[in-house]
């Protein structure tokens, strides 16, 4: 009977100390997921590019990826377009992707301004703004660097210079 | 070392009881006269045996109602701190970093940087709750079963010394003969001798009186036990329990699924998606109302309006194809229609959408323009032109309309047309238009929706030839859809909410059993001619004492009810 | 005569008949020593007669509650000076219940004037009847309302148990450590009594001299449109402006004691668009309430406590303890009910989440915690006496600041009280 006892505080000691667990430990994880930042990982996501087909971020993996998140009444963002194709195309074939998150315009805005500048990276169309909401954008443009792991190396707010980002990127592609 | 724990009365006690199960008779201080203690009949209780092990010391930590109430001091005084300055999540778009140093100062930043900005979601908060929670399984367990077993196997003839040293007592002589013997073979046959008999007798008068008063009386010859409202006894575990449910179901919130708590805003006229769920709720139309000045007799600052009603008629669709990231719009269902207001939020398998603020938000939704020969008259027909996500091609009449352009906020810059915003405040779209007497391939024609930007731009300049041909306009206000207002709700899913309102109701029986009744236990017995009466209460002892002197006063037995207590006065410490 | 001016005549009545009903308790403690009469027969006839008086003056509340609701079309509990008179109705109610248990007219001469001084208290707000906002339109408001007052009126009935008890077995005379501070904590505690006593006195005073000064501020707001726009409030004082609302400008003001200026101004992180004029009441009720207590020292030559324990002598200090934690564990439940688990489900019906830790919220839970201790400490841990009499008094503090200074000095979803 006293063995029994004994067995039984053990038992309900230790459910009482994993609930605990996950009473305290859920303060520590932080509130539904946090701003990405430099030294995180990418959060993976699927949009619908202007080609028609559905891109996701994982499919990137093993590449080095440039998400970029701008729009077309954004003066700095149109700025920088050239400099980003320019990049694009000069280390494509050496496994660099550029992924453009256009935030939440039309499609035909978006499509007449990729016409004019001739832009052949692929551009993703964030409709509903869940994709900058969950990267903590705030600002445009707004760039993440993310390396073959997919972990993020780099947030950069605001216009880049094609030195600048030439930098990011071959150092990412050095590293294997 | 085995302790002697075999009490007079020949009953085997296990080690620890301080009371005799059966009789009663105190197996330590035999000889005293101070109060017996009465908790839980003196019966041994797990967390009172000596020399336990750290699984015992961890137990008899959380069994302890001393710890229980330094825990709720601390929780109290945790609590108050978090009073202090306005709490992090109360913010929608402050920056705490910044917010507090600049609002309150140094002690502002102080208590950013301690975490009192985010009190009650710390881990020491979350600490002390659990702990208290701990405390309330362990002390329950601990208490409720001894209590049970002490309370279902009452002797009813108790040792002088357990009904003498109890906190109400009465002894006296009886006024009842000496000596009547009676002359009755089967009565002295049982064993009654004629003193006793008289005794007997007493004893079920007092038995009668005593279920008046709604006892449950159990007689044992000259001796008695009544006892009323044992159900309060467990008042206190259940209300334990309910309280135990309520935080495990405030803890179940934590369970993916379970929780989601969203501020957004619906501006009129489109669905907007719910992120994280499969639905999209539309505000077709949202109205506020304000109190006339009749009505609000004084207004303390005069740009105060104060509000009346607001309401969101709104809709809720689930989306049924595309809904992922997908090149084809969603396709959407309408499943749910409510006209929300401040106490009547929308509720849908669980997702609720409560009203909460709003904005006036002027904005363009759609146009319906009208092609036509500018000039003949000819009308060639109508169509939808949505200023969010427009569709590309149009027909209308013998003319084919290809969306080439679309800028919602026209504007020149450096001589190039651009938009300033994704929002149509002054949209601009530039079709390519086919048809008859048109160029092949088409020819380029710019639309302004909104009069003042078409007169700003000048239309009919760019659009040069073409533009003296047709026109593109809008007919009357009738063709155009604004959306006035962005209504802002709050979107939330909440699986654990009734069992939170299970564990508070059990909570409520609990608490009133345990209170508003009391467990009253009345032991007598009589030897010769003296009777010994001992009461005991767990809570008010001022209503047991007046019920045994009215009691005893039904008997014959007149006292004042004050004179019942013994033991000492209040101790004044 | 209409029914709003029926209304409020029947508070003045029945705070008029709350003041001779607390007389005659006096008398029925007193009159025991008169010559000629049977101290139990004298205490019992007058303490018939005082609960009679009483209750003819509750019926008068009750006029004055079931008028005004009619007149305002909701119940009226949606403001301070509503709510205030409710919880001093409940008070008085709560009182005449425990009077039926107890029979004990001492209970009145500290029961009865909780309930007056709130009444007092409360008369110091507007007390127009105004319509209610959206988020009050339910029918939650009367039942959270009104039984959270319920609850806490026993707590007030307790409270005044407590510092009988504590008035009744406070050794005055001794020179210990320990009864020094418990001297001193009566003293307080009877200091805090005049504070609020100086804070009617003070706004009445002033009030009816005519005094007024008037401050201007420029305030940028944000409309929904989204728009911001510079606007000029303009504050209102009926107290001499000590502190003047920080950042305001003085626009008029009645000279007092040759004081033609504020003195000083609020601090800026004093929050709250009328941060300045409540400072500046605080100040001056702690000012009147220190005065009017450090006179009737003066007068008296020793504490306060001492003067008034003579008057308890022939109370039975048990029956004070009891009574004290009668009434705070018959408040327990209704509290729990009212305070706790109504608000809680209108907060969900309303606000869409049940608990949020909103200031009230949390202040009420503290209040809740709190009487939670107590009840353990008394019927677990034997603290009877001075002890549970200390806590039933520091309890009703708390339960005050949840009802005054949640409004007065946090803000958060609750402070449309009016204040």
């Amino acid at each position: 009977m006293k063995k029994y006892r004994k067995w039984m505080q053990v038992i309900i000691l230790l459910v009482i100390a994993g609930i605990g667990a996950f009473a305290i430990g859920g303060s520590f994880a932080s509130k539904d997921d946090p701003v990405p930042k430099a030294g995180g990982q990418a959060p993976d996501f699927s949009l619908p590019g202007l080609d028609g087909k559905v891109h996701k971020l994982s499919d990137y993996r093993g590449k080095v990826v440039m998400i970029n998140f701008w729009g077309t009444f954004c003066p700095p963002c149109k700025e920088e377009m050239p400099d980003i194709q320019a990049q694009y195309e000069k280390w494509k074939d050496e496994g660099f992707e550029v992924l453009a998150v256009n935030l939440a315009e039309s499609k035909i805005t978006v499509q007449g301004f990729v016409r004019e500048h001739r832009l052949t990276f692929p551009i993703l169309l964030d409709e509903q703004m869940e994709i900058r909401k969950k990267y903590g954008v705030v600002n445009y443009p707004t760039t993440f660097f993310i390396d073959r792991s997919g972990k993020i190396v780099w947030k950069q707010e605001g216009q880049m210079q094609e030195s600048f980002i030439e930098r990011q990127i071959t150092g990412l592609l050095e590293k294997m | 070392m085995v302790e002697n724990t075999k009490c007079e009365c020949g009953h085997q006690n296990s080690i620890g009881t301080v009371l005799c199960e059966s009789c009663g008779k105190p197996l330590f201080d035999e000889h005293g006269t101070s109060l017996l203690e009465m908790r839980y009949d003196g019966v041994a209780r797990r967390s009172q045996k000596a020399n336990p092990t750290w699984i015992g010391r961890i137990w008899n930590f959380f069994s302890s109602v001393k710890v229980a109430v330094y825990l709720i001091v601390i929780t109290l005084i945790g609590a108050t701190l978090g009073t202090i300055y306005p709490q992090e999540n109360t913010f929608i778009n402050i920056d705490p970093s910044t917010y507090y140093k600049e609002t309150y100062g140094w002690t502002g930043h102080l208590y950013y940087l301690l975490g009192l900005s985010r009190t009650y979601e710390s881990w020491w908060f979350r600490a002390l709750l659990f702990m208290i929670g701990t405390s309330l399984v362990i002390c329950s367990l601990d208490r409720v079963l001894p209590l049970y077993r002490a309370l279902s196997n009452q002797q009813v003839r108790k040792h002088p010394q357990f009904i003498l040293r109890q906190k109400v007592t009465y002894t006296g002589d009886l006024p009842i003969a000496a000596n009547r013997p009676r002359q009755d073979p089967a009565f002295t046959a049982n064993g009654h001798t004629a003193e006793n008999e008289a005794a007997v007798q007493w004893v079920n008068e007092m038995a009668g009186i005593l279920r008046k008063k709604r006892y449950r009386v159990r007689t044992d010859g000259t001796a008695l036990l009544a006892e009323k409202h044992r159900f309060s006894r467990w008042g206190p575990y259940i209300n334990h329990i309910g309280l135990i449910v309520f935080l495990l179901a405030v803890l179940a919130r934590g369970i993916p699924g379970w929780h989601m708590d969203q501020y957004l805003g619906f501006p009129e006229g489109k669905p907007v998606k719910i992120p994280g769920t499969p639905y999209y709720l539309e505000n077709e139309k949202f109205s506020v109302e304000f109190y006339s000045p009749e009505e609000v007799p004084k207004l303390k600052n005069k740009d105060q309006v104060v509000p009346k009603k607001y309401e969101t008629q709104a809709v809720l669709y689930e989306c049924v194809e595309h809904c992922g990231a997908s090149v084809e719009e969603p396709v959407l269902k309408e499943v749910a229609r409510h006209n929300i207001l401040v106490n009547e939020p929308l509720n849908y398998k669980g997702l609720m959408a409560y009203q909460f603020d709003y904005r006036v938000t002027p904005q363009l939704v759609s146009v319906r323009p009208t092609l036509k020969n500018k000039q003949t008259g000819e009308v060639y027909g109508s169509f939808e032109l949505k200023m969010n996500h427009p569709q590309e091609t149009y027909t209308v009449g013998p003319y084919q309309l290809t969306l080439q352009r679309y800028y919602p906020e026209f504007g020149f810059e450096n001589g190039e047309p651009v938009t300033k915003s994704n929002e149509p405040k002054a949209p601009a779209f530039v079709f390519i238009i086919e048809g008859p007497g048109l160029r092949q391939g088409g020819e380029p024609y710019i639309y302004f929706p909104r009069e003042i930007d078409k007169v700003n731009f000048g239309q009919d300049r760019i659009n040069a030839e073409l533009g003296s041909r047709l026109e593109l306009s809008v007919d009357s206000m009738e063709d155009v859809k604004i959306s006035q207002f962005t209504s802002y709700l709050n979107i939330r899913v909440d699986k654990a909410l009734p069992y939170i309102w299970v564990g508070a109701a059990i909570f409520m029986i609990g608490l009133v059993m345990g209170i508003y009744w009391q467990h009253r236990r009345i032991w007598l017995r009589i030897d010769g001619t003296r009777l010994s009466l001992g009461a005991h209460t767990n809570k008010n002892w001022y209503g047991l004492r007046r019920e045994v002197a009215d009691v005893l006063g039904k008997a014959g037995i007149l006292v004042d009810a004050k004179s019942l207590e013994t033991g000492g006065t209040v101790r004044e410490s | 005569m209409n029914l709003d001016s029926i209304s409020s005549s029947a508070l003045l009545i029945a705070f008029l008949i709350y003041c001779l009903g607390f007389l005659l308790f006096v008398i029925s403690i007193t009159g025991k020593k008169w010559s000629n009469r049977d101290p139990h027969q004298h205490a019992k006839r007058w303490g018939t007669i005082a609960f009679i008086v009483s209750a003819a003056g509750f019926v008068c509340h009750l006029i004055f509650f079931f008028t005004r609701w009619y007149v305002a079309g909701h119940i009226p509990t949606s403001n301070m000076y509503e709510f205030m008179t409710f919880l001093a109705m409940m008070i008085i109610l709560a009182f005449l219940i425990l009077y039926g248990i107890y029979r004990s007219p001492v209970l009145g001469v500290f029961s009865v004037p909780v309930g007056i001084i709130i009444i007092a208290y409360a008369s110091v707000f507007p007390n127009e009847v105004q319509p209610l906002i959206p988020s009050l339109q339910s029918h939650w408001l009367k039942i959270h309302v009104t039984t959270a007052a319920a609850g806490e009126a026993f707590f007030a009935i307790g409270f005044a148990g407590g510092l009988m008890y504590l008035l009744r077995t406070v050794d005055f005379s001794g020179s210990s450590a320990l009864s020094r501070r418990e001297i001193l904590g009566v003293e307080f505690t009877l200091l805090v009594v005049a504070v609020i006593i100086g804070f009617v006195a003070a706004v009445f005073g002033f009030h009816a001299a005519g005094y007024k000064a008037q401050f201007s501020t420029q305030v940028v707001i944000t409309d929904k449109g989204g728009a911001q726009q510079e606007i000029t409030r303009y504050t209102d004082y009926v107290l001499p402006p000590i502190f003047k609302p920080n950042g305001g400008k003085l626009e008029s003001m009645t000279p007092f004691l040759g004081m033609k200026e504020p003195l000083f101004e609020t601090p800026s992180w004093m929050n709250g668009n009328n941060a300045g004029r409540q400072l500046n009441t605080v100040v001056w009720s702690v000012l009147f309430g220190s005065v009017l207590y450090g006179l009737l020292r003066l007068i008296a030559r020793k504490p306060l406590g001492a003067v008034i324990q003579p008057l308890l002598k022939g109370m039975d200090a048990e029956d004070l303890d009891e009574i004290s934690y009668r009434a705070i564990a018959i408040g327990y439940p209704i509290y729990t009910l009212g305070a706790l688990v109504f608000a809680m489900i209108w907060a969900a019906e309303a606000w869409g989440r049940f608990w949020g830790w909103d200031p009230k919220e949390v202040w009420a839970l503290i209040t809740w915690l709190f009487y939670a201790a107590y009840l353990h400490l008394r019927l677990s841990r034997g603290w009877l006496g001075k002890k549970s009499a200390w806590l039933a008094v520091i309890g009703f503090v708390v339960v005050m600041f949840t009802l005054v200074g949640v409004n007065l000095i946090i803000s958060g979803l609750h402070s449309y009280a009016g204040v």
